[in-house]
C-alpha cells in the first residue's frame, strides 16, 4: 500500500472541502473495498477521507411516505429494519444475498452503491483495463469473462457492477441524494452509474467533489409485493452470476404494475423497462412473463464464456414473476 | 504482537486424559486455540529486531531477463539487502525430485509469479515499495500454455480412430528445459496387447487446476546463527527434504541450518516444495538479523503448487456379463514451469488410474509436461484424484450400455484379498471394495426434495438466495470409489525416525517423543502421544517440538505419517520398554517372564510384581532413537510400469445424493455417505475429521474450485474469486469406518488422510449425471453445463 494522508472528517463541509480540493482523495466508510483496492495498488489515494463517524446513518420516514435512508447506514441495519422488511422486502432479501455478516456489518449503503467492479482485469495490474488504465484495452475480450456483463456492454469494457443492494434499490425507484459546496442535488439511481461506451473509467454520474449522503425510496405499494433472486456459484460468498430484483400487482389475471431490474449482466444495476412495459397490462402467465424478459433481453450481447447469462437471467425472471403471482412476495 | 498466541504446550493440558490410547478418541491440542484464534501460526512469529523480507515477481508466464537494476530499491531508507541469483551462494536451482527451479530467476522466467529479487527492510511495506522500484527489463515470449501442445501430441480428434498408434511424441513446441517439454511418461502393459471385447465404452475427460486452499499463508522466520549458520522457523510439510534443499542453496553443512517446525495452517500437499524457505535464510544471512517473510492470500497463490489440471482419454472393453476385458487410457497432466513431484504424481495416476478394478489387459501411458502455466505438484490424492473422476464416469458408461446396476458392475470387478493389479502387484492385505459399496447402499436415503409449503430454502438448490422452491428440481445418487496408495512408492527409501525417552520428573513418570514429522492439522502428535501411552504404559507424554535435531520422518503426505512415523514411534517404546523391563527383572531378582508397563509401574500380574518406575528408573532416562522403514518397494519396468511399487492402498467409497435445479444449473449436495477401511482407527474421531474434510474438498473440486489460468496467468489469486466450499454447500454425512487389520502394518492401520477427497468428487458427478441426463465430461462442473445454455 502506498503512503497517503488520512483525514478523519469531523464534519459534512470539511469532507466536502477535502474532495473538492484535492482530486488524489478518496472517501473511505466502511473500507470493504477500497482498501483491498489500495493493498492491490489499484487505488491510489493521496489523501484518504475518513467519513464513517458522520451524522449519516438515519433511516427516516418522508412525509409523502417513503423512506430515506443515510449513505452510512450499515448493510446489516438496512436488512434489518423493520420497515425495509414489510414495504421493500426485495431491498431486505438483495442486502442478505450479499457479501458476508461480518462484511454487511462494515459496509454502508453509499460505498455499496459506489463499489468497484470486480472483473479480475480491473484489479489485476499487470493486465489491460480500460476502466483502470484508460487505452490500454480490455483483457477480458478474448480472455476470462464467465462472469462479464451481457447488457449495454461495449468494445471497450464488458465489466459488471457487483453490487445486489443496488439492483434493489434502482427496481424500487430511489433516488440518490448528492452534496458538494455548491449545493444538493438528486439523481434517479437509475442515472447514478454509467454505461461504459468508449470511457470505461467513467463510472458514475457524480462529479469529483460530490458526496452521496442519502438514498430516498418513494412510497410504492406494489413494492410489498417484491422478491429478490440471485444464481450464484455456491451458496453464500459469491457475487451474482445473475440476479432479479421483481415487483409485481396482479388483478384479475392482469398485472397492473411491475418493477423489474436485473443484477451481475450490466455495468450499472440494469432497470428492465422493457419488460416491464410489456408486463403491464398483459395476463400474468409464464408465457408472457417469458416474452416480457425476452423483450428485455433482446440487446443482451453474450461472448463465449457467458452467453449462458442471458438465458439464466431470461429463466430466473420467469420463476421470480411467478412466485410472485402464486405466493405474493410480503417478508 | 497484537493478538495473542499460545502454543500446545502452554494450553491446558486435556489431551485424551488417562484414556488417549489407541482407538481411543484424543483431543486434538492444538484445536481448541485454532477455534478461539489463539494457536500461533507460522505467521505469528515474531522478534523485535527483526526485519521483513519480500519476493519480487515475474509478471510474464514466459520471459527473458535482460538485466536487473536494483539501485532504486537500496536507495529506500529502510531497506537493509536487495539480492537477486548472483547473491545465491550454493546451487542456484533446487527441486523435490529434480534440481530444476531457481532459488531467484536466472535468465529467463518461466511462470507469472517466479521469484526474481528479495528486499529486506525495517518493515514490510518499506519492502514491497522498495521492491517495486527494482527495474527488471524483460523480453517477454510466447508462452507454452498446453500440456498436450508442448509434448506435440495430436489432439484427439485426430487420433480417435486408432488411440493406441500414438506413442512416439514429436516435439515440436518451444523447449522450456533442456531436455525438453517431457517430465515423465509411464507406460503400464499388462496382458493382450489387442484385446477385443463385447462392450466398449470411451470416454474423454478434463479436470481443472484445484488449490490446496490452505489457511495460513506460506510464513517463517529466519535467525542467524553465532556459529555462521541459520535457524528457521517455518510452516512446511517434511523438515529434512527443505533442510537439504536450503543447505545446497547455501552451500552449508546441514549442522549450520536447523529448522523448527512453525504454526502450521494447512497444507494438503502445497508445503512440500520450498516457498519462501531459502529467501529468508539469504536475507537473514546477508543482513545478520532475523528476517521474517510471510506471503500475503494473493501471493500465496503463486506461492505454491497447485493440483495438475489433467486431460484423459479412456477406452473401456468388457463382456457383456459385465466382466472387464481390458482399459486403455492415455492421461496428460500439466506440470507447470518446473518439475516439482510430476515425476511421482505421473507414478500415482498411471498405476492407480483404472481405479479398484480387477482388469486383466490395460494399456496406459501417462505423460508430465512442462509448460508456462503455474508449477504443480503434490496434492491430496496425488494423481488418483484427476484419474477417479475418468474412471468412474467410465465405469458408470459402461454400467449404462450394458443395462446393469452401476454399483453391481464394480462389486463384479472390484479388487479384493489376492486380486492382481493392472501393474502386476498381487494385494496382500484385505480389499473389502465391494463391502464399502455394498454397505454405502444399505444406508438409508435422505427424504425425497420437499414441495410446496415444506420448502425450507437453505436445502434448496441456491439456498438462501431464493433460487427455486421446488420446480425444476430433480435427484440424482451416484457412487464412487477410491483406490490410492499409501506412502512413497516406486522404490522409495521411505523412513521415520523416533527419538522416545522415559523418566521420572517429580515423581511421575513421563514419556517425550521427539520426531521430525510435520503436524499440519492432521493430527499426527495425538497419534505419537497415545502410541507412546498404549506402549510405555504412562499418561503423561511430551511431545518435543519438530525440528532437525532428530533425524527425518519423511514427508507429512500421502497419507503415511501414521503409518510410518507412528511404526517409528511404536518400536522405538518397544526398545525403551526393552531395556526398563531389563532392569525391572534385575530389580525384582527372580524369574519374571510376563512384565508389563502399565499405569507408571512395572507389573506382572502371574507374579505380583508392582514397581513404581520411579524405583526402576531412579534419576535416570531411558532413551532409545529407532529409523523405522515400512517393507520395501520397487521401481516399475520402464516397458511395462509392472512391479510391487506400492506397500499399501487405501480404499474409500462415497454415495453422493444431489438435488439439481435444472433451469438454473444449480446443485445442492444433501447428503454424502463415506465408507472407508483404516485398518485400525488410531484416533477414531481424528478418522471422521479426516473423511469429512477430504469429503468437501472433492465436493469442491466438483461443482466450484478451479483456479483460472489464461496465456500462463491466473485469473482468481483470491478467496473471493476462487471458491471453496461454505458450511451452506457442505452437506451432513453418514460415516462407517472399517477396521480390516494390515498384517504387515503398525496396529494393521491403513493410512486414512487421501482416499475420501479421492472417491468424493466423482461420487457427485455421478449423482448429477444420474439427474440430468447430462455426459459432464469436465470438471468443476458450473450452472453453464447444467442447463444446456
Amino acid at each position: 500500500m502506498r503512503p497517503f494522508t488520512y483525514l478523519s472528517a469531523p464534519d459534512v463541509t470539511t469532507a466536502l472541502r477535502a474532495i473538492a480540493t484535492e482530486p488524489g482523495a478518496r472517501l473511505l466508510a466502511g473500507g470493504t473495498n477500497l482498501v483491498d483496492l489500495m493493498r492491490q495498488d489499484v487505488e491510489r489515494p493521496t489523501t484518504v477521507v475518513d467519513i464513517s463517524t458522520l451524522p449519516l446513518d438515519e433511516v427516516q420516514e418522508l412525509p409523502a411516505g417513503g423512506l430515506r435512508i443515510g449513505a452510512l447506514v450499515r448493510n446489516s441495519r438496512l436488512a434489518a429494519h423493520p420497515a425495509v422488511r414489510s414495504r421493500y422486502p426485495v431491498l431486505s432479501q438483495a442486502v442478505l444475498s450479499g457479501a458476508s455478516g461480518q462484511l454487511r456489518n462494515m459496509a454502508t449503503v453509499g460505498g455499496n452503491l459506489l463499489q468497484r467492479t470486480r472483473c479480475p482485469y480491473f484489479a489485476d495490474g499487470t493486465a489491460a483495463c480500460n476502466k483502470r488504465d484508460p487505452g490500454s484495452g480490455c483483457a477480458a475480450i478474448g480472455g476470462f469473462h464467465r462472469g462479464s456483463a451481457v447488457l449495454g456492454t461495449s468494445e471497450h469494457c464488458i465489466a459488471t457492477h457487483p453490487s445486489d443492494m443496488a439492483v434493489a434499490l434502482v427496481a424500487l425507484d430511489a433516488v440518490v441524494e448528492v452534496q458538494s459546496l455548491r449545493g444538493t442535488r438528486r439523481i434517479p439511481l437509475a442515472e447514478l452509474h454509467v454505461l461504459p461506451g468508449d470511457t470505461p473509467d467513467v463510472e458514475t454520474a457524480l462529479d469529483p467533489d460530490e458526496l452521496v449522503t442519502a438514498v430516498e425510496l418513494p412510497a410504492l405499494p406494489v413494492a410489498a409485493s417484491s422478491r429478490y433472486r440471485k444464481v450464484r456459484d455456491r451458496a453464500s460468498f459469491a457475487f451474482a452470476l445473475v440476479s432479479v430484483a421483481a415487483a409485481m400487482e396482479v388483478a384479475d389475471g392482469t398485472v397492473t404494475a411491475a418493477r423489474l431490474a436485473l443484477g451481475g449482466v450490466a455495468a450499472r444495476p440494469w432497470r428492465a423497462h422493457l419488460a416491464e412495459r410489456a408486463l403491464v397490462g398483459a395476463p400474468a402467465t409464464e408465457e408472457d412473463f417469458r416474452r416480457a424478459a425476452t423483450a428485455e433481453l433482446a440487446t443482451a450481447v453474450g461472448r463465449p464464456q457467458n452467453a449462458f447469462k442471458i438465458e439464466l437471467a431470461r429463466r430466473t425472471v420467469v420463476a421470480t414473476l411467478h412466485q410472485l403471482t402464486t405466493e405474493g412476495g410480503a417478508a | 504482537m497484537s493478538t495473542p498466541t499460545r502454543t500446545p504446550a502452554g494450553a491446558p493440558s486435556s489431551v485424551g486424559g488417562p484414556g488417549g490410547r489407541i482407538g481411543d478418541d484424543a483431543q486434538r491440542p492444538d484445536g481448541v486455540l485454532k477455534v478461539r484464534g489463539e494457536f500461533a501460526y507460522a505467521s505469528d512469529l515474531w522478534m523485535d529486531d527483526m526485519l521483513w523480507g519480500v519476493t519480487l515477481r515475474s509478471p510474464h508466464p514466459y520471459a527473458r531477463i535482460r538485466s536487473v537494476d536494483v539501485g532504486p530499491a537500496l536507495a529506500v531508507p529502510g531497506v537493509h539487502a536487495v539480492l537477486t541469483s548472483d547473491d545465491v551462494p550454493g546451487e542456484k536451482v533446487y527441486g523435490l525430485e529434480l534440481a530444476d527451479q531457481p532459488v531467484l530467476a536466472l535468465d529467463v522466467v518461466r511462470y507469472q509469479g517466479e521469484p526474481v529479487a528479495l528486499v529486506a527492510a525495517d518493515h514490510p511495506d518499506t519492502a514491497r515499495r522498495a521492491a517495486a522500484r527494482i527495474v527488471v527489463d524483460y523480453d517477454v515470449w510466447e508462452p507454452v500454455t498446453d500440456a498436450r501442445a508442448a509434448l506435440g501430441h495430436p489432439t484427439w480428434n485426430q487420433v480417435h480412430d486408432a488411440p493406441a498408434a500414438v506413442t512416439e511424441l514429436s516435439r515440436e513446441s518451444a523447449h522450456l528445459h533442456p531436455h525438453g517439454n517431457l517430465v515423465r511418461h509411464l507406460k503400464v502393459r499388462k496382458g493382450d496387447p489387442e484385446p477385443t471385447a463385447d462392450v466398449v465404452v470411451v470416454g474423454e475427460y478434463e479436470v481443472g487446476m484445484q488449490d490446496q486452499a490452505f489457511l495460513g499463508p506460506e510464513s517463517g522466520l529466519a535467525v542467524p546463527g553465532e556459529d555462521g549458520g541459520v535457524d528457521l522457523y517455518v510452516a512446511t510439510q517434511w523438515l529434512h527434504v527443505d533442510q537439504r534443499q536450503i543447505c545446497s542453496a547455501l552451500a552449508m553443512p546441514p549442522e549450520k541450518v536447523r529448522l523448527t517446525l512453525a504454526g502450521v495452517g494447512g497444507a494438503f500437499g502445497g508445503r512440500e516444495d520450498l516457498s519462501m524457505h531459502v529467501h529468508a535464510c539469504l536475507l537473514a544471512l546477508h543482513t545478520g538479523k532475523p528476517v521474517k517473510m510471510s506471503y500475503n492470500r494473493e501471493e500465496s497463490f503463486f506461492g505454491h503448487v497447485h493440483r495438475h489440471p489433467a486431460t484423459m482419454r479412456y477406452e473401456h472393453g468388457a463382456t457383456r456379463d459385465g466382466d472387464l476385458v481390458y482399459v486403455k487410457a492415455e492421461i496428460f497432466l500439466d506440470g507447470g514451469a518446473y518439475a516439482s513431484s510430476t515425476p511421482a504424481v505421473v507414478g500415482n495416476a498411471g498405476t492407480m488410474g483404472l481405479g479398484p478394478y480387477v482388469v486383466p489387459n490395460v494399456h496406459v501411458d501417462c505423460y508430465g509436461a512442462y509448460t508456462n502455466n503455474p508449477p504443480c505438484g503434490a496434492m491430496r490424492g496425488f494423481g488418483s484424484v484427476q484419474t477417479a473422476f475418468a474412471y468412474e464416469a467410465q465405469m458408470d458408461a459402461l454400467a449404462a450400455e450394458l443395462g446393469m446396476d452401476p454399483v453391481e458392475l464394480r462389486c463384479r470387478n472390484a479388487m479384493e484379498l489376492g486380486s492382481e493389479t493392472p501393474t502386476g502387484q498381487v494385494v496382500d492385505s484385505p480389499a473389502p471394495v465391494a463391502e464399502l459399496l455394498r454397505r454405502l447402499v444399505a444406508m438409508p436415503l435422505p427424504p425425497e426434495p420437499a414441495t410446496g409449503d415444506d420448502v425450507d430454502l437453505r436445502h434448496m438448490p441456491g439456498g438462501v438466495s431464493n433460487t427455486t422452491h421446488g420446480e425444476g428440481v430433480r435427484r440424482g445418487v451416484g457412487y464412487a470409489v477410491a483406490y490410492k496408495n499409501v506412502a512413497f512408492s516406486e522404490g522409495f527409501d521411505d523412513y521415520s525416525t523416533a527419538r522416545v525417552r522415559l523418566e521420572v520428573v517429580g515423581g511421575e513418570a513421563v514419556a517425550t517423543v521427539h520426531t521430525a514429522a510435520a503436524e499440519v492439522g492432521q493430527g499426527l502428535v495425538t497419534v505419537e502421544q497415545q502410541i507412546a501411552r498404549t506402549e510405555l504404559g504412562v499418561d503423561a507424554v511430551v511431545v518435543h517440538p519438530k525440528d532437525t535435531a532428530v533425524g527425518s520422518a519423511g514427508s507429512s503426505s500421502a497419507s503415511r505419517q501414521t503409518y510410518v512415523t507412528g511404526g517409528a514411534v511404536k518400536a522405538a517404546c518397544e526398545a525403551v520398554r526393552g531395556r526398563v523391563l531389563e532392569r525391572a527383572r534385575g530389580l525384582v531378582g527372580r524369574p519374571a517372564g510376563d512384565l508389563r508397563l502399565d499405569g507408571g509401574k512395572v507389573v506382572s500380574d502371574l507374579e505380583g510384581v508392582a514397581l513404581p518406575l520411579a524405583d526402576v528408573l531412579g534419576d535416570d532416562a531411558v532413551e532409545e532413537t529407532v529409523e523405522w522403514r515400512h517393507r520395501p518397494t520397487q521401481a516399475l519396468d520402464p516397458d511395462t510400469g509392472q512391479g510391487f511399487a506400492h506397500v499399501q492402498y487405501a480404499f474409500s467409497a462415497h454415495r453422493a445424493v444431489v438435488d439439481v435445479d435444472t433451469e438454473l444449473g444449480l446443485v445442492k449436495v444433501v447428503e454424502m455417505a463415506c465408507t472407508q477401511d483404516v485398518g485400525k482407527a488410531i484416533n477414531p474421531q481424528a478418522v471422521v475429521g479426516q473423511i469429512q474434510g477430504g469429503t468437501a474438498q472433492g465436493l469442491g473440486l466438483a461443482v466450484m474450485e478451479e483456479i483460472l489460468v489464461r496465456d500462463g496467468r491466473v485469473q482468481n489469486p483470491s478467496f473471493t474469486d476462487y471458491l471453496i466450499p461454505t458450511v451452506l454447500d457442505m452437506p451432513p454425512m453418514r460415516i462407517e469406518v472399517l477396521e480390516y487389520a494390515d498384517p504387515h502394518a503398525p496396529y494393521g492401520l491403513r493410512g486414512v488422510g487421501e482416499a475420501p477427497n479421492i472417491s468424493s468428487g466423482p461420487a457427485v458427478l455421478a449423482a448429477i449425471r444420474q439427474a440430468t441426463g447430462l455426459p459432464l465430461r469436465r470438471v468443476p462442473v458450473r450452472p453453464e453445463h447444467l442447463t444446456g445454455t
